[in-house]
């Protein structure tokens, strides 16, 4: 068991990582947080993977997030596609894109792509969350059949947290129930 | 923060014995010590409830025996003792400019003040108190008298720290409920909730009901949710895509520790904290479908829950521990089912509506509020767990997520857009009515979990 000191009290995710205690500490005494040496492996995607641009130019969503460019990310080799409200079978038109997103990870078979589940704001985070899954499940399905190998795909719901559109119309709930494709190394 | 909204309640009086004040004031173990009324066989006394109009209250000053001079214990005291007041929805507090005694010249026990000076401002209770600080430490007596009956109706003595003087007034609230209106306050407690805090991420912070201590758990540019708390508030549940991918971590609010729970089943996207702190209702994704699992809070599985192809989400225990609330999809909608945790089947509770999510058992584990979709936005319903008629608590401004049951089972907490940004707040459960914003709202903030009371 190590000791580590973090300033103003500092949470240690045991066998993870760190997170930040924020300014506000009013808890009492404690400024010093164990932590175990060992470390397990972090599963999933790592940092690197989420953060950097794929070779076609499609950032995570997240990523999007966290330099203030969600909903300004156009670039990028694969498309999105989109579902309607509280669905989440593939839409007859997104076929095509579908195939052509598939043409292009057959083209370059040293890639890998995450497919994210996108939902509007019109319901609850914890089932949107779930929604999103489906969502990128269901693209993943497609890819599979159109002969993409199982293993090149992964998914990731973000639910409504991460959305293109912040306008409160069906315009905008469109754009959002979404699932974006991000080319990973 | 806001000032509570007025409430109009009809006052009604009703005969309690003297004995039943006793036994309930005993439920009250929290304090050091407590005086009690008079021994009278029957003592008539305005009881005031749901229902019934604002009864008037006057918080005096503190009496500064020693070492107040400057009266910032009592300020502290009388500020946080008044918003909790208001809070409850129960009482109008009386201006401190209609005071006409002067708390440091006159006495605070019962023949050492004028009862007069309260009647004739209309004071239905009074609070009244002294105390005294030597150094760091607080030796604090407050009292709360029937100005009608010109008696003692409760007493409380504390010593503590200066930090310690916020607690003495919740503590002190929840008292002046149980000997008011029969029932003990929520005010002892805290709140967890969600918010963007004027940023673009979602991060977890406590705060105390009243609006103080607020505390920001995580710092890390990602999406925060859920967060859970156990019964003794020694641990906080929350998911957190910090890793890049949504994990869940159970945080050891005292040891400033967490740990990170893992299950092979496929990527938790949701979960709760058991009462006890010992095991977690654990939504699990895993080829498109969500399920839920009762894992120990190492994660490792004691119990597959759902097994469907579709979505189960939302767990939320009864305080208990018995059963747990959760969104499903099984019947072609979201719905709420309940399921005992020791195996059997889930059952459905809610028929009415076609998006109903978001359940929250109350204390009794008797009801279940929830929230339901209707044009668009949500509004809060509550329902007995058995079935039946749902009620709708929310008033159709805004939209209105997650509820969140108070200890005592008379207010939810709740997310609301009716002001522009999604901020925290207080409803009672019985009336309907918004007591108040309990968040500043500087951005967004969600998903409140009320605690049970602090205890000791």
């Amino acid at each position: 068991m190590t000791l580590l000191q973090r300033g103003r009290g500092g949470w240690v995710t045991r066998g993870a990582r760190l997170a930040r205690i924020g300014a506000m500490v009013v808890l009492v005494g404690a400024l010093a947080a164990g932590c175990s040496s060992k470390s397990k492996p972090v599963q999933g995607p790592t940092a690197s993977q989420m953060g950097e641009n794929g070779i076609g130019g499609n950032t995570s969503s997240l990523k999007d997030l966290q330099n203030g460019t969600l909903g300004a990310n156009s670039g990028g080799p694969l498309s999105d596609i989109h579902f309607g409200y509280n669905t989440y079978n593939i839409e007859p038109q997104d076929g095509a894109v579908l195939k052509a997103n598939a043409s292009w990870l057959q083209a370059h078979p040293q890639t890998r792509v995450q497919v994210e589940g996108h939902c509007d704001e019109r319901g609850s985070e914890d089932y949107n969350l779930a929604l999103g899954a489906k969502r990128a499940q269901s693209a993943k399905d497609y890819l599979v059949t159109l002969g993409v190998p199982e293993s090149r795909i992964s998914t990731i719901s973000y639910g409504k947290e991460l959305p293109l559109c912040t306008e409160h119309d069906e315009d905008c709930w469109a754009q959002n129930r979404r699932d974006h494709f991000v080319v990973q190394q | 923060m806001s000032k509570a909204g007025t409430i109009i309640y009809r006052t009604i009086s009703r005969k309690i014995s003297a004995k039943r004040l006793l036994s309930l004031a005993a439920i009250v173990a929290a304090v050091q010590m407590a005086l009690c009324v008079g021994a009278s066989a029957q003592i008539k006394m305005n009881i005031v409830g749901p229902g019934s109009q604002l009864s008037s209250i006057a918080v005096s000053g503190l009496k500064s025996l020693s070492g107040d001079d400057n009266h910032d214990v009592s300020g502290n005291f009388v500020a946080i003792l008044d918003r909790d007041l208001e809070l409850s929805g129960y009482f109008r507090l009386i201006s401190p400019h209609a005071y006409i005694e002067d708390p440091q010249q006159s006495g605070y026990e019962l023949g050492q003040f004028n009862f007069a000076d309260w009647h004739s401002i209309n004071a239905d209770f009074l609070v009244k108190g002294a105390v005294t600080v030597s150094g760091q430490n607080v030796q604090l007596t407050a009292l709360l008298y029937d100005v009608a009956q010109q008696r003692r109706m409760m007493g409380k003595n504390f010593n503590g720290s200066m930090a310690d003087v916020p607690r003495m007034a919740r503590r002190f609230a929840d008292a002046l409920l149980l000997a008011t209106t029969g029932q003990q306050g929520p005010f002892d407690t805290m709140l967890a909730f969600v918010s963007t805090g004027g940023g673009r991420f979602k991060e977890i912070y406590t705060q105390t009901i009243d609006g103080q201590n607020l505390y920001r758990l995580t710092d890390n540019p990602t999406i925060n949710l859920f967060p859970s708390l156990d019964k003794n508030v020694n641990s906080l549940l929350y998911l957190s895509y910090k890793s890049g991918q949504p994990e869940l971590y159970l945080a050891d609010l005292k040891r400033k520790l967490e740990t990170r729970i893992e299950t092979r089943r496929g990527v938790i996207i949701g979960g709760a904290l058991s009462p006890d702190g010992q095991r977690i209702v654990a939504a699990v994704e895993n080829g498109g479908a969500t399920n839920l699992y009762l894992l120990d809070k190492d994660g490792n599985e004691l119990r597959e829950l759902t097994h469907t192809s579709g979505i189960n989400v939302s767990p939320a225990f009864s305080w208990d521990g018995s059963m747990i609330a959760f969104t499903s999809d099984r019947s072609g909608t979201p719905q709420i089912y309940v399921m005992p945790l020791s195996g059997g089947t889930a059952r459905r509770v809610t028929y009415k509506g076609d998006y109903n999510t978001t359940p929250a058992f109350s204390p009794k584990g008797d009801r279940i509020a929830y929230q339901s979709r209707s044009g668009g936005r949500f509004e809060i319903f509550v329902i007995p767990v058995g079935g039946g008629e749902p009620a709708q608590v929310t008033d159709g401004i805004g939209s209105n997520e997650s509820p969140s049951w108070s200890p005592d089972g008379r207010y939810l907490a709740f997310s609301s857009t009716r002001g522009g940004n999604s901020r925290i707040y207080l409803v009672m459960v019985q009336s309907g009515k918004i007591i108040s914003a309990l968040t500043e709202g500087k951005g967004n903030d969600t998903s409140p979990a009320w605690s049970w009371w602090l205890g000791d």
